[in-house]
């Protein structure tokens, strides 16, 4: 079993799978922001990026910038098989923790 | 100043902040941001302030690359530099003899612990290392010597007795740290990253 992930990596691979091919520092930023549903600054991003990058959980390829990047290169990040296996795992225990937990989903005013 | 773009120094100070690896792929993201998002939308001023907040969230990251090593020197810099504002705040209030040279030499130690800070946060040390050795030195020799006139004076003070082990230890940490400060790899078009880095 991989290492445990915790809530902010998740996060950051999921925003990763669901861009697919269009997952850059940007697009991930944003992703992260949208399903956390709060600001999150950059370099919280980046750095779990490259954490994430050093276990072998995702891999990253460089690709050529555009002009108003001022023709800075472009990272994309994919999730090697590993983050799969992680993620997948990340689930289940997650799963596990809540079996047979009832909790009000919904608090009545 | 950059009109498309955010501020030049804004930039630099980001560039700075960031290893050789990212430096190219994070500032053309944030740059894309403020040009295409924050800008039109929020108007220059809170752009700048969007960009510089999020240039600072990468000092934390900054910080702790050197390890524990390289957060203890940054821990000791910030006493020595507090230390030595101190103390030349003191002799130019106080004014007893010799005032002026004993100021000089406290706002120099401040400048250098400022330097340090600088090169260590900023990722100088590569290119401006020639200036370490002298100073960890100078460093290791003023605290040594406060140290032993403390320990020999009939008036032991403890101010300067942790002043001394202060200095004495940034001096070590400068020596070990500042030496082998990263140099990160550089960026290659079209190639995968390796999967194991030396950060």
């Amino acid at each position: 079993m991989a290492d445990l992930l915790g809530t902010f990596e998740q996060a950051v691979m999921l925003a990763i799978l669901r861009l697919e091919d269009g997952a850059y520092g940007r697009a991930v930023l944003h992703q992260v922001q949208e399903s956390l549903a709060r600001s999150v600054a950059a370099g919280a991003v980046y750095t779990t990026l490259d954490r994430l990058e050093q276990r072998g959980l995702i891999n990253s390829r460089l690709a050529k910038g555009t002009a108003i990047r001022g023709g800075r290169a472009r990272r994309y990040y994919m999730v090697a098989a590993v983050g799969n296996r992680a993620l997948a795992d990340a689930q289940k225990t997650l799963a596990k923790m809540w079996q047979g937990v009832k909790v009000p989903m919904a608090v009545k005013s | 100043m950059n009109l498309s773009g955010p501020p030049r120094w804004a930039e630099f100070l980001l560039e700075r902040l960031l290893g050789a690896r990212d430096r190219e792929t994070v500032a053309g993201d944030l740059r894309e941001e403020y040009v295409e998002s924050i800008m039109p939308r929020s108007g220059r001023l809170w752009a700048d302030v969007w960009y510089l907040r999020h240039c600072l969230s990468f000092a934390r990251r900054c910080a702790l690359e050197g390890g524990p090593m390289g957060m203890l020197l940054i821990f000791s810099s910030l006493v020595t530099l507090i230390c030595g504002c101190w103390l030349a705040l003191m002799e130019l209030l106080l004014r007893h003899e010799g005032f002026a040279s004993r100021a000089a030499v406290a706002l120099l130690i401040a400048a250098i612990c400022v330097a340090t800070l600088l090169a260590r946060m900023l990722h100088l040390g590569a290119r401006h290392e020639r200036w370490f050795w002298p100073a960890a030195l100078a460093f290791i020799w003023f605290g040594c010597s406060s140290f032993l006139r403390n320990a020999r004076s009939a008036h032991f003070e403890g101010f300067v007795f942790v002043i001394s082990l202060v200095l004495l230890l940034q001096g070590f940490l400068m020596i070990v740290t500042m030496g082998r400060m990263n140099n990160r790899g550089r960026l290659t078009i079209g190639a995968g990253a390796p999967a194991a880095r030396s950060r």
